[in-house]
């Protein structure tokens, strides 16, 4: 419960910094609005085409943008070196993970919540009733982006041109996510629905399940020495 | 809480930055930590901040490891350690909170108050100058009752009333039984507050006395490397 | 000490030499005694090199991987030395099978790469750990260093059997797996002579990987003698 609590108390103060400092979101958010243009003039597509790439196209926007908010992840925690006060606490350093995690998924959630529809908007999507169900899977996805993309941002930290570095260790440990994620959302536009995708769908689940106890597990490692 | 440091060495790439060094602390003892530049004062704080991992050697507190007595050891850094998008009031909130030691808007509000913050308790932290911060500082240490307690050249920043006020809560902490390690290149000053003097010089302990008066073998240590030199 | 460090480097001497034996025998067998191929005819004999290699490289990142838990639960340099001198091999293995393989796919397939699931997965195992060698070379601070690959050592092979499953559902056309199939036991569909070359070839590999895991594994124990020296004369 302890963890919970700790957890919840980093991920408000990481909230309540992201909202005065505005380090994340805006620039993410633009980013992300931004390479659906580019897509746009890189596939100058007829709407039922784009609609069999949406899923690839969309997901390519959410790795670029959330790629962008990983390296951002810990710079309130580098600026005068907050981070050393954190390792000073008694703080389970699980919690610090989770709220990285939690704050990171926020970020992505609401950047995608606007790119989303923007999408359907720019491209003359028709099927916006099945918009929820993608919604959904794309947060699976988003939640196991997130939680890998924590780890690898602290074990990057202290690296020499970390910000090459983290996309170059982290994109092909996401396959299975990227894989997945993308093949759900095209079940559900072809089918209205995920059920003949569950194999998919479970495989996500336990992608999120397994990295998040062993990033609790092992974030002790990640984070000291 | 008792400090036994044992053979405790770190190396940098091919440089030693502290090596062979055995230190044994009694509670209560308060510790001027002095050396020239690059002579492995901070490596020493950060090792028994357990901010960094030694190469080898160990060091307990209590019996405990760094690890285990964690929460136990506080590291007053003049203006770190504090985020600068929150305000004064929310930094303590914060970390008295995160320490499991959480606080009442009443008990905060004093806290500030001790220091002479309370007028700026709404303020951003980035806003304050740098003496201010350290007054932040002290008021978060105060608050938290660090078993040990180390400090890394606090005097640079603080103005008169700012060093009297550090002067006297490191002073009531030791009396508490805890221990205070403050490395500085205010020698008179430091010599002044503490109860032993620890030397270090190229990564080696070279002189550690408990204090007296007058001094002779502290001026004879200290003459070697510094040029003004004794008290 | 100069004792044993002779009777190592002799013992290391002895390995090196059969390796080199097995995997001569192993090249004799595979090239010369063995059966050319039914359908894919004299060009099926890379087999012998491709399997081996790839089970090698399977082999080195399985050691990654519990020489990196070792490192994280006891913090011993010797550990991650293995993980480091293992993480190599296993990159120089997987880049070998995927050479192979391209040379094999040519004249089977007719062309030099193809987007199926084994050779997917195979080149995703390659870019996971050249990323970790060069995770490992971007941090200055040695115990960090080791600290972040093996962190990375850990969730690298965890994850490689959702990679597998994931790519493997997404697409395949590579032919089934020739040997272990499920449906008859293996010496019904292989020719004996087959099998005994493939086995020889195996052990060939086997011994030539940890032959090479030795020196690579001293050469980093060296290393960290030259940083011991430097250190103790302060240059």
């Amino acid at each position: 419960m302890n963890l919970l609590r700790q957890a919840y108390l980093l991920l408000c103060k990481d909230l309540l910094l992201e909202l005065r400092r505005r380090d994340s979101l805006l620039t993410m958010f633009f980013f992300g609005t931004l390479l659906l243009f580019v897509f746009h003039f890189a596939f100058d597509l007829p709407p039922d085409k784009i609609g069999e790439l949406a899923p690839a196209l969309l997901w390519l926007a959410f790795l670029f943008t959330g790629t962008l908010g990983l390296a951002q992840l810990f710079q309130a925690e580098r600026d005068n070196h907050c981070l050393d006060a954190l390792l000073l606490s008694p703080l389970d350093r699980g919690a610090l993970f989770l709220a990285k995690t939690g704050f990171n998924f926020i970020l992505m959630f609401l950047v995608e919540l606007v790119v989303i529809p923007l999408f359907w908007i720019l491209f003359n999507l028709p099927a916006w009733n099945l918009i929820p169900q993608l919604f959904l899977v794309t947060l699976l996805g988003t939640l196991g982006f997130c939680v890998l993309g924590t780890i690898t941002a602290a074990i990057t930290l202290r690296a020499r041109g970390r910000e090459l570095l983290l996309p170059l260790v982290l994109f092909p440990l996401m396959i299975p996510v990227i894989l997945a994620t993308i093949r759900c959302m095209e079940t559900v536009l072809k089918t209205g629905g995920v059920a003949d995708a569950m194999g998919w769908l479970r495989m996500l689940i336990g992608f999120d399940v397994i990295f998040i106890t062993i990033g609790v597990l092992i974030f002790d490692s990640v984070i000291e020495s | 809480m008792r400090l036994t440091v044992k053979q405790l060495a770190k190396a940098y790439g091919y440089l030693w930055a502290l090596r062979q060094l055995d230190l044994e602390l009694a509670p209560g003892e308060f510790v001027a930590l002095l050396g020239p530049n690059g002579a492995g004062k901070t490596t020493f704080l950060k090792l028994l901040a357990g901010l960094t991992a030694p190469s080898s050697g160990t060091i307990e507190l209590d019996g405990a490891s760094v690890a285990g007595a964690r929460g136990q050891i506080g590291l007053l850094a003049p203006a770190d350690h504090l985020y600068d998008q929150l305000t004064v009031r929310e930094n303590l909130r914060f970390f008295t909170a995160l320490h499991g030691k959480a606080h009442g808007d009443n008990e905060l509000a004093a806290a500030l108050d001790a220091v002479g913050l309370s007028a700026r308790a709404g303020e951003y932290a980035g806003n304050l100058s740098a003496g201010m911060k350290c007054r932040l500082s002290i008021a978060k240490w105060r608050l938290l009752d660090p078993g040990l307690l180390l400090l890394d050249e606090p005097y640079g920043v603080l103005d008169g009333s700012g060093v009297d006020l550090l002067e006297e809560f490191l002073r009531q902490h030791c009396a508490k039984g805890h221990i205070v390690i403050m490395a500085s290149h205010h020698v008179s000053r430091a010599v002044n507050l503490c109860s032993r003097a620890v030397v270090l010089h190229q990564g080696r302990l070279s002189f550690n006395e408990p204090k007296q008066s007058p001094w002779p073998s502290f001026d004879r240590a200290f003459g070697d490397f510094l040029p003004r030199g004794g008290l | 000490m100069a004792q044993s460090t002779n009777a190592l480097k002799k013992s290391k001497g002895i390995l090196g030499a059969l390796a080199l034996l097995a995997v001569a025998v192993g090249l004799w067998w595979s090239l010369l005694v063995a059966p050319p191929d039914a359908y894919q005819g004299e060009v099926q004999r890379i087999m012998y090199l491709h399997l081996p290699s790839i089970l090698t490289a399977y082999l080195s990142y399985f050691l990654v991987f519990i020489a990196s838990g070792m490192y994280l639960w006891k913090r011993e340099p010797k550990d991650d030395l293995l993980a480091h001198a293992a993480a190599e091999l296993g990159v120089l293995f997987t880049a070998l099978t995927i050479i192979e393989g391209s040379i094999w796919g040519k004249p089977t397939w007719g062309v030099w790469w193809t987007w199926d699931a084994r050779l997917t997965f195979t080149a995703v195992l390659l870019l996971i750990y050249a990323g970790y060698l060069v995770l490992r070379a971007s941090i200055d601070d040695q115990q960090r260093a080791a600290s972040a690959a093996a962190i990375l050592g850990i969730i690298g092979f965890l994850d490689i059997p959702l990679i597998h499953m994931s790519v493997y559902w997404w697409r395949t056309l590579h032919q089934p797996p020739s040997i272990l199939r499920p449906d008859k036991k293996p010496w019904e569909n292989v020719h004996p002579a087959m099998l005994t070359a493939l086995t020889i070839s195996f052990v060939g590999f086997l011994l030539l990987y940890f032959y090479l895991l030795s020196l690579r594994y001293r050469l980093g124990e060296m290393r960290q003698e030259i940083k011991a020296l430097r250190l103790e004369r302060g240059i």
